[in-house]
């Protein structure tokens, strides 16, 4: 019965109160209709109280609105873990902000002497409401996290059965007891909203900042030099420039901060993910320890092994380094015996293709030259103007045995049978990487 | 003309490795068909799991693979009929898709007309979510497994479709951000114009 | 030689340079007022690239927070941001599509600048120091391009280094052996390699950027202290105030290129324009794939080395170069019609050059078979 009142009762009491009285105060005392400012009483701690609570009540109304008129967005925005922080931080600053700017408030209406003769006791009520408000909002923040996201599921469809006027108490009985009284909270301002000097939200100045300024000219001369700052011109289009720059920079902190703070933190990669990444770098680790074995191998070893000879093949090499770690190739000559031949194009180093394209030249696809296969040159007009070295090589039969060795030069030692050839081992020789060079 | 200079020894070579390796080599039809068709270079990375094909001992390629990963590669011999899915360690996921589509009868007939495995394969199959479904990545020479390589044109607008919002964010916080600098720059020049303007009348004074 | 008068000349020259008097707020920033004219717009150009390199400074320091400088890690640490860092495919993106811009806006503003005829006294300084700064813009792409270890990569700076080697080849004596001590130096080794891999990436991140910082601090400073160059042969007389007004419009142009850009850098990937084979992981002992070539800021140079000799292409860059540098002195009385003239010379060299080159080539050297 109690929370039938509380929930259903109250809000339409509260609502019929609001448009009530709000036209009533209008068309009775429409000069009323104001915050009656008492700035001229006292402006220093006014604007130290005010501006902070005005800014931080407007963030967080802001927050409630939009998950009240567009719960499926936001309810889709807030299931990322990082924007519902985002939120929620900016929320809780906002709420925190009013309540220092309340704090400032309440302790002038206390202590200027001035305003305690203007000072209602509806004021001081008023103000003991809104700051109940915002601890209960703050308790909520606190106590029961991620209300931006739990709202759209409870108090959005409450809201939305007041407003179709079929209430539905079930989606806020259930919930805790500090999220009831701030309900209940919001409502009573509501209801004395039409009575207190709240009534200015209905008079949102928003024309404030586009109005052509107005001079406030003193009658008596003030002691104090005009302040530049707070020059109305300077004022109006600072207060544009924060507007415009702190809207584009919350724009962009609910956007793409998340997407920055993700980047820096890394990616979430699930087991097997991070397997794959793993085995790929160790893939690539594997290639980079063979060069280095390459290498070494190079630097200790007298005659480095290249291929069987019966593997080579007359149209595609078979790419081997040479013992100054550059590209090389291996073919089988028509006369059975190997042909080594530098595969980094005298050009410009490119590595050159290790297919012998019909006329028996080998392409570098950098600049297109075509070497001779057999004897290296390159093609008239070719960038290429020297030709591929010839390597000179040493067979081993399978035993080990020196059968034959050709130099660099093209003169050969040796004339091991046919058959031992095919079985032989072509090898390079460092002793020939001296004459070569 | 390098390409072409290429492409023709391409498949002078392409036909001699059908010739020596028989069933194994790598498909360098279809190769030689997307490059010559796209005027972009293509290489056996496309289908295989290596850009150089399938022939050696690098990862990826036959002589590197594991008793586990050949008995993987005998079973995708196997798959003749359509709609087997397959993993075949020595092809990508491309690869497999076109064994899983095809089936490898097929494919194999197709060797002599690479131009249509373009037609059969199915346009909504989109390995890499990129908004051009593999087909077209194999007719146009681009990689059908990269999100990050399609047709410039194509891709520029799938994206644009995908990336609507946050762009109409950046718009909107851009030009806020814009106003807002240009009333500050705005504001600071008064504060300063007044300023030097006091500090000349004092030095006036 | 008198050496304290040439002390005192080199010292009247800063002086005229650097004045004492402007070096303050005042001057600098309220006073300084802004031509209007029918090149006007060639002011923001500056300011563009300024804008391009803060771009690139933040991409890049993002990008170094995964990048792995080693030949084995390299690439899989590029293909780690693109494909699993959140956002990082599109960080790396902009870091490519900008270092284009940025270059485009450099070369724009230099080219414009010299029509303009800025380098006038007292404004030499400005344009030497502009000179250098476009030299090391194109030093950060050429030591770039190689961090990602893909096969496009190690080849084109293969084929840039060999072609300071190629420059021994028309050295007398002892001379030619000079420019393959220079590439191995800039190597490190005997084959672009580890060592070469980790010196491009000192100087991409750290020698270059401090290089540039700095001068374009001088640059900036010059900028500020001399004010615009009136630009035009006869001035109209209607300026504008750089504070706020010229900055305003700036800041907006940004605003808008920005916009611009990043659709463009978030749904065009730079690479879409490559064959993919070039983005593989470099292999040194494969075959170098088809298609090579420097990035395109560098086909004015790239396609004169293919198509004309060696020595003619070197020798001509050499006197650019040079002309460049001491342009305030060598076109110290001609009248900005001239230069415009000339200006305009060179801007259509780049454009053709660079759009058509792959063509020319083609047309020149197509007889192959």
């Amino acid at each position: 019965m109690i929370s039938q009142f509380l929930f259903a009762g109250l809000p339409y009491l509260a609502v019929a109160l609001l448009v009530i009285g709000s036209i009533y105060r209008f068309r009775n005392d429409p000069y009323s209709y104001t915050a009656l400012s008492s700035q001229f009483l006292e402006d220093r701690k006014l604007l130290l109280g005010s501006l902070p609570w005005h800014v931080g009540i407007f963030i967080v109304l802001f927050g409630h609105g939009i998950a009240f008129l567009l719960p499926t967005i936001w309810g889709s925005l807030t299931s990322s873990r990082l924007f519902l922080i985002t939120v929620e931080v900016i929320g809780l600053a906002g709420a925190l902000l009013a309540l220092i700017g309340l704090g400032m408030l309440i302790a002038r209406r206390l202590t200027s002497a001035k305003l305690q003769k203007v000072t209602t006791n509806l004021d001081l009520t008023l103000l003991v409401l809104l700051g109940f408000q915002v601890l209960t909002g703050i308790g909520i923040a606190l106590q029961l996290r991620w209300g931006a996201a739990w709202a759209t599921g409870t108090t959005t469809p409450y809201l939305w059965s007041l407003l179709t006027l079929r209430p539905e108490l079930g989606y806020v009985t259930e919930l805790p007891g500090l999220v009831q009284v701030h309900i209940v909270g919001a409502w009573v301002i509501a209801a004395v909203l039409p009575f207190t000097r709240l009534v200015h939200v209905f008079s949102l100045p928003f024309s404030y900042i586009f109005r052509p300024h107005q001079r406030v000219i003193w009658t008596r001369p003030r002691p104090a030099p005009v302040n530049i700052a707070a020059s109305p011109d300077s004022r109006r289009t600072f207060m544009k420039g924060a507007l415009g720059i702190s809207s584009a920079g919350a724009l962009l902190s609910v956007g793409f901060m998340e997407k920055a703070v993700r980047f820096f933190r890394g990616p979430d990669t699930t087991a097997d993910e991070d397997a794959e990444i793993l085995e790929k770098r160790l893939r690539r680790l594997r290639v980079t320890t063979e060069e280095r074995e390459l290498e070494l191998e190079r630097m200790k070893r007298e005659f480095i092994e290249v291929a069987r000879v019966g593997e080579l093949d007359a149209s595609t090499g078979k790419y081997f380094i040479d013992y100054e770690m550059r590209p090389a190739l291996a073919f089988l000559g028509s006369d059975g015996f190997p042909i080594l031949i530098s595969a980094k194009c005298t050009h410009l180093g490119c590595t050159v293709s290790s297919k012998v394209d019909s006329q028996g030249r080998l392409l570098c696809p950098c600049h297109v030259s075509y070497f001779d296969v057999r004897t290296g040159q390159p093609n008239a007009g070719a960038p290429a103007k020297e030709p591929l070295p010839r390597l000179g090589w040493v067979l081993f039969d399978a035993s080990g045995e020196l059968i034959c060795t050709q130099g660099p030069d093209g003169k050969r030692q040796g004339e091991p049978s046919a058959e031992a050839l095919a079985h032989a081992q072509v090898f390079i020789s460092k002793s020939h990487e001296g004459a070569s060079s | 003309m390098k390409i072409g200079v290429a492409l023709r020894s391409c498949v002078v070579v392409s036909a001699l490795f059908a010739v020596m390796q028989g069933e194994v080599s790598a498909r360098s039809e279809f190769q030689v068909f997307s490059q010559a068709n796209s005027g972009r270079g293509v290489d056996c990375a496309m289908c295989h799991a290596h850009p150089n094909g399938p022939e050696g001992l690098k990862p990826g390629q036959i002589g590197s693979l594991n008793a586990q990963e050949l008995k993987l590669l005998g079973l995708a011999r196997t798959a003749f009929e359509p709609g087997s899915s397959v993993e075949n360690p020595i092809l990508n996921d491309f690869g497999n898709r076109i064994v899983f589509e095809l089936g490898k009868r097929t494919f194999l007939e197709l060797r002599a007309q690479p131009e249509l495995l373009g037609s059969l394969l199915s346009a909504d199959s989109d390995l890499d979510h990129d908004g051009i479904p593999d087909a077209t990545e194999f007719l146009q020479g681009t990689h059908p497994l990269s999100s990050q390589h399609g047709a410039p044109g194509a891709l520029f607008l799938h994206n644009l479709g995908e990336q609507w919002f946050p762009i109409v964010m950046l718009a909107v916080a851009t030009a806020l951000g814009l106003y807002g600098l240009r009333h500050l720059l705005i504001w600071f020049s008064i504060l300063t114009d007044q300023w030097s303007a006091e500090s000349s009348s004092s030095e006036g004074d | 030689m008198n050496v304290p008068r040439t002390f005192g000349t080199i010292a009247d020259f800063f002086a005229e340079r650097f004045p004492i008097s402007k070096l303050n707020f005042r001057s600098m920033v309220q006073k300084k007022e802004v031509p209007i004219h029918r090149l006007s717009w060639a002011y923001y150009l500056g300011g563009l690239a300024l804008f391009f390199l803060g771009v690139q400074l933040v991409t890049g320091l993002m990008l170094l927070f995964y990048y792995e400088p080693t030949v084995s890690d390299a690439h899989a640490s590029v293909e780690y941001i693109s494909q699993h860092v959140e956002g990082g495919a599109l960080v790396r993106n902009i870091h490519s599509w900008g270092s284009s811009c940025m270059i485009f806006c450099v070369l724009v503003h230099m080219i414009t600048a010299f029509a303009m005829k800025a380098f006038e006294k007292p404004r030499e300084i400005t344009w030497i120091s502009g000179v250098a700064l476009l030299f090391l813009v194109f030093g950060f792409g050429f030591t770039g391009y190689l961090l990602p270890w893909n096969q496009i990569a190690v080849n084109a700076t293969k084929v840039g280094l060999q072609s300071i080697e190629e420059v021994g080849n028309y050295l007398p004596g002892a001379l030619a052996e000079i420019p393959t001590r220079i590439k191995e130096t800039i190597q490190g080794e005997a084959t672009v390699g580890q060592a070469t891999l980790s010196r491009f990436y000192a100087l991409h991140v750290v020698i270059l950027p401090l290089g540039l910082l700095s001068i374009l601090g001088l640059h900036l400073l010059s900028i500020q202290i001399h004010g615009m160059s009136q630009g035009v042969d006869r001035p109209t007389g209607r300026t504008e105030r750089f504070f706020p007004m010229f900055i305003l419009k700036d800041f907006s142009l940004w605003g808008v290129v920005f916009l611009g850009f990043f659709v463009v850098a978030l749904c065009l990937p730079f690479e879409a324009f490559f064959a993919y084979p070039l983005f593989a992981p470099y292999d040194a002992l494969g075959s170098t794939p088809d298609g090579i070539k420097p990035e395109w800021y560098f086909f004015f140079i790239y396609y004169p080395l293919e198509l004309l000799p060696f020595w003619l292409v070197v020798g001509l860059t050499m006197v650019v170069k040079v002309v460049l540098f001491i342009a305030p002195w060598i076109f110290r009385g001609t009248s900005r019609k001239t230069l415009r003239a000339i200006a305009v010379g060179g801007a259509l060299y780049m454009v053709v050059m660079t759009i058509f080159g792959q063509q020319i080539y083609e047309i020149f050297k197509g007889g192959h078979s």
